[in-house]
């Protein structure tokens, strides 16, 4: 039996041994993510796995650091004229994987192309990232204009992911190779091949501008299970991982081949409370239940250490942060209190509901917490699916509130968190229908309707310390990304959660 | 063509009809595709995909739509996936799956034959006590569970097989070993106990006694009787399979079907889940159909019923 047994390993070792047992190849990076986006072409998708492999495919205007400063890239200088004229100098020289130079033709028709103007339904998803530009003008063959069509301070954020696309190539081979077969751009790799639900394939592009990726190979391969994810960068298989939950933290800090690391990232997590109905519509029950939740015990037991506690939803790293608000403190005796003072001596029942899946753990506890001051909470949780459906559709109505977390679409500003969540213009998110603090809507707009940055630093004081006192939401935590990476590759995890893998180097 | 396979013709059709209405049902009922596609995105926008979709109209006129399209083989075009139509991407996924579905349903028998006769031969012995042992402890492990252990233990541990992938013959055993451990069990099971049935029949006595070798009385005589109800389990644990398949390919990152329906489910990619199940659905009923055929052949009583 034992020696049957030995001869069976034997075999599969001389059948598998090929593929499995060589490790990566010196010159070669894999990656695994969960899944590839629908498209190669940068414009026409909303992923953020799509926009990692992007990156690395292709440049934008502006780029950000590891320290997340913005650095010129195919802009060499940028200024604004006035306060909806912004000039940008075009880097000279940059050639595109198929040889073509690049050209203020190739900015103006890579924005064109998103923005459509003239027509009534725009074809890339990515259309309201930009849409305040009205006009894109060739001022000369280095010069761009970009018009907006009012002050639209968030325009260099938008810029950083906004790749250029060759104009003649996408005429050429159209839309639909561009996204598939024949992908091409100035980034530091190139389009080698796609196979689908498998990996995508490039490899280092000799002519990009900033010099040779350390890397010649890049392979971005699709394993959708954590599980398989973790096999795979214990034994070689791959040699970077994204979104290590906590629990697997200290398995993989401790492997002999792999370590950990972290960052803090613009993703927030908030209860947003239904201000329109009781109990919610009372300050002093909203305040209870900011002071009721044990924030430092939940980001220390349940996600590892790996969160930072914030005061409000502007998280540090945003334009517009404001040092002075302070976080609620932990006070559970306080929210029994405030809610007696409310007018629920003996408690009340509230319905909460959450789509966020992964962080079912905080979730239970953040209700559990709740329950606890008198606050008693029938916690709903549905997937993600789903939860839009209850909760957008019947306009928040199912729910006194929604525990989520905001991305802030990787723009570091205020702005692009507190618009959404509590501005109550039709065009706001959430906070259309949740969201009733006076005077709110108009600092919103104030602040983001000019270009002076420190009146709109003023602004975002204000409203911080306003929302901090009237608490549209319990405030929480701001999430970290951590990777797992191969200990013969040198990277760090970037704030704004990218995977810049320029910056990859191998070990020694 | 026999009144039996008639009957049998028009009792597919009502499954496929049947199949559509519960895809097209739960898909609808669990949530808004539009609001998955752009979750952050002000309503203005959504209303204005959700009307490109034609997800504005009521329900029994998108089940109109669908069961017309579906008539025609169009599922309509993938809402993730855009610009390509749902049925090229099943079709695109298709041999994957049934290559993995038909190698494990292969390994599947090559276990369970031999082992299942050889057992109800020797009942009692060594050799049954220990596939009995090893059916229950194969029929209680999750194909979940199975594959991430296969994995632990030959891609991690002994590092002799890739840990995941479909891109080499040697990344093709473990999904289809994990797969067969799910069926291997009860076909073993069912040889064995109609193994057992046969053996002890009349005529495979007389066959012992006019001398015949016992090969033959096991392999020709026996087993053509047993394996009756072998071709019935075998037919339907066929659709388990393409089942299993699904977690397979999920945890093992092969490009197949069964993923691709994963995920257009969390993406709520309608036209792809659609696709994917309702031709899914139609091997299974095919197969099912196949093992009718075989029936005749096999017992031609049932002719005259």
């Amino acid at each position: 039996m034992k020696r049957w047994f030995a001869l069976a390993i034997a075999v599969l070792a001389l059948v598998g041994g090929a593929s499995a047992a060589a490790a990566q190849a010196k010159d070669t990076l894999v990656v695994a993510l969960v899944s590839h986006a629908p498209t190669l072409d940068p414009h026409m998708h909303f992923e953020r796995v799509g926009i990692l492999v992007n990156i690395n495919m292709f440049d934008s205007l502006l780029h950000k650091n590891a320290k997340l400063a913005y650095e010129p890239s195919l802009a060499t200088s940028w200024k604004t004229l006035n306060d909806t004229t912004w000039e940008f100098k075009l880097r000279k020289g940059v050639k595109f994987h198929n040889g073509d130079v690049m050209t203020a033709e190739d900015v103006k028709f890579s924005f064109d192309r998103v923005l459509e103007p003239g027509k009534e339904k725009k074809k890339s998803p990515q259309y309201g990232n930009i849409r305040a530009i009205k006009e894109v003008r060739i001022v000369d063959a280095d010069t761009i204009h970009l018009i907006t069509d009012k002050p639209f301070p968030l325009l260099l954020e938008r810029l950083v992911f906004f790749p250029i696309v060759p104009k003649k190539h996408i005429e050429k081979v159209g839309d639909e190779a561009f996204g598939t077969t024949a992908t091409v751009g100035t980034g530091p790799w190139k389009f080698v091949e796609w196979k689908r639900d498998q990996h995508i394939r490039l490899e280092a592009f000799d002519g990009h501008w900033r010099g040779k990726p350390a890397f010649k190979n890049l392979i971005i391969r699709n394993i959708p299970e954590v599980a398989t994810q973790i096999a795979e960068i214990k034994t070689g298989g791959v040699d970077l991982i994204r979104n290590v939950s906590a629990d697997l933290v200290p398995e993989l800090k401790s492997h002999p081949q792999t370590y950990v690391s972290s960052a803090p990232i613009l993703r927030v997590h908030y209860v947003e409370l239904d201000m329109r109905e009781a109990p919610f519509d009372k300050k002093l029950v909203r305040q209870a239940a900011n002071y009721a939740i044990d924030k430092q015990a939940i980001i220390q037991k349940l996600m590892g250490g790996l969160g930072q506690q914030v005061a409000t939803v502007v998280q540090p790293a945003a334009f517009g942060f404001e040092p002075e608000v302070k976080p609620f403190p932990y006070d559970p005796k306080k929210a029994r209190e405030l809610l007696a003072q409310a007018g629920y001596p003996n408690g009340v029942d509230v319905t909460l509901h959450s789509g966020f899946v992964e962080f079912r753990p905080v979730f239970e506890a953040i209700t559990q917490m709740l329950t606890e001051v008198g606050i008693r909470v029938n916690a709903r949780m549905w997937d993600p699916g789903p939860a839009w459906n209850k909760f957008l559709q019947a306009e928040g109505k199912a729910t006194n509130g929604y525990y989520g977390s905001w991305g802030n679409y990787s723009v570091f500003d205020a702005d692009a968190v507190l618009h959404p969540l509590y501005h109550t213009e039709p065009g706001g998110w959430i906070g259309k229908w949740y969201t009733r603090v006076e005077g709110l809507d108009k600092l919103i707009d104030e602040a983001r309707s000019t270009l002076n940055q420190p009146q709109r630093k003023r602004a975002y004081s204000q409203i911080q310390k306003l929302i901090r006192e009237e608490a549209p939401g319990v405030f929480l935590w701001t999430q970290y990304d951590t990777l797992a990476i191969s200990k013969r590759v040198e990277y760090a995890a970037r704030g704004d959660e990218w995977l810049w893998l320029f910056d990859a180097r191998p070990k020694r | 063509m026999s009144p039996f396979l008639v009957r049998r013709l028009v009792r597919l059709m009502v499954v496929i009809l049947g199949v559509s209405l519960v895809t097209f049902a739960i898909l609808h009922a669990s949530g808004d595709p539009v609001s998955l596609i752009m979750p952050e995105a002000p309503e203005s926008d959504r209303a204005m995909l959700r009307h490109a979709l034609g997800l504005h109209d009521p329900l029994p006129v998108q089940f109109a739509r669908f069961v017309g399209n579906t008539v025609m083989g169009n599922f309509g075009k993938s809402f993730f996936h855009h610009g390509q139509s749902a049925s090229g991407l099943v079709l695109e996924r298709m041999p994957t799956t049934l290559l993995l579905t038909v190698l494990s349903m292969a390994l599947a028998l090559m276990v369970a034959l031999p082992v299942g006769i050889y057992s109800a031969v020797r009942r009692g012995r060594a050799v049954d006590q220990l596939a009995t042992g090893t059916v229950f402890l194969g029929q209680s492990m999750p194909v979940f569970w199975t594959g991430i252990m296969l994995i632990l233990l030959f891609g991690v541990q002994w590092r002799v097989l890739p840990v995941s992938g479909w891109d080499s013959w040697a990344a093709v055993l473990l999904p289809t070993a994990t797969l067969s451990t799910f069926t291997a069990p009860l076909l073993l099971r069912i040889v064995r106990s109609s193994m057992l049935e046969v053996i002890g029949l009349d005529y495979v006595r007389t066959a012992r006694a006019k001398g015949v070798s016992e090969s033959l009385v096991i392999w020709r005589h026996a087993l053509k009787n047993a394996a009756l109800p072998l071709v019935t389990v075998t037919g339907l644990q066929f659709g388990l399979l393409l089942g299993g398949a699904v977690i397979t390919e999920t945890v093992f990152a092969v490009p197949g079907v069964g993923r691709l329906i994963v995920s257009a489910i969390r993406q709520l990619d309608f036209p792809v889940v659609q696709a994917g199940v309702f031709m899914l659905a139609m091997i299974v009923v095919s197969v099912n159909f196949l093992v009718d055929v075989l029936y005749l052949y096999l017992n031609p009583q049932i002719r005259i019923r």
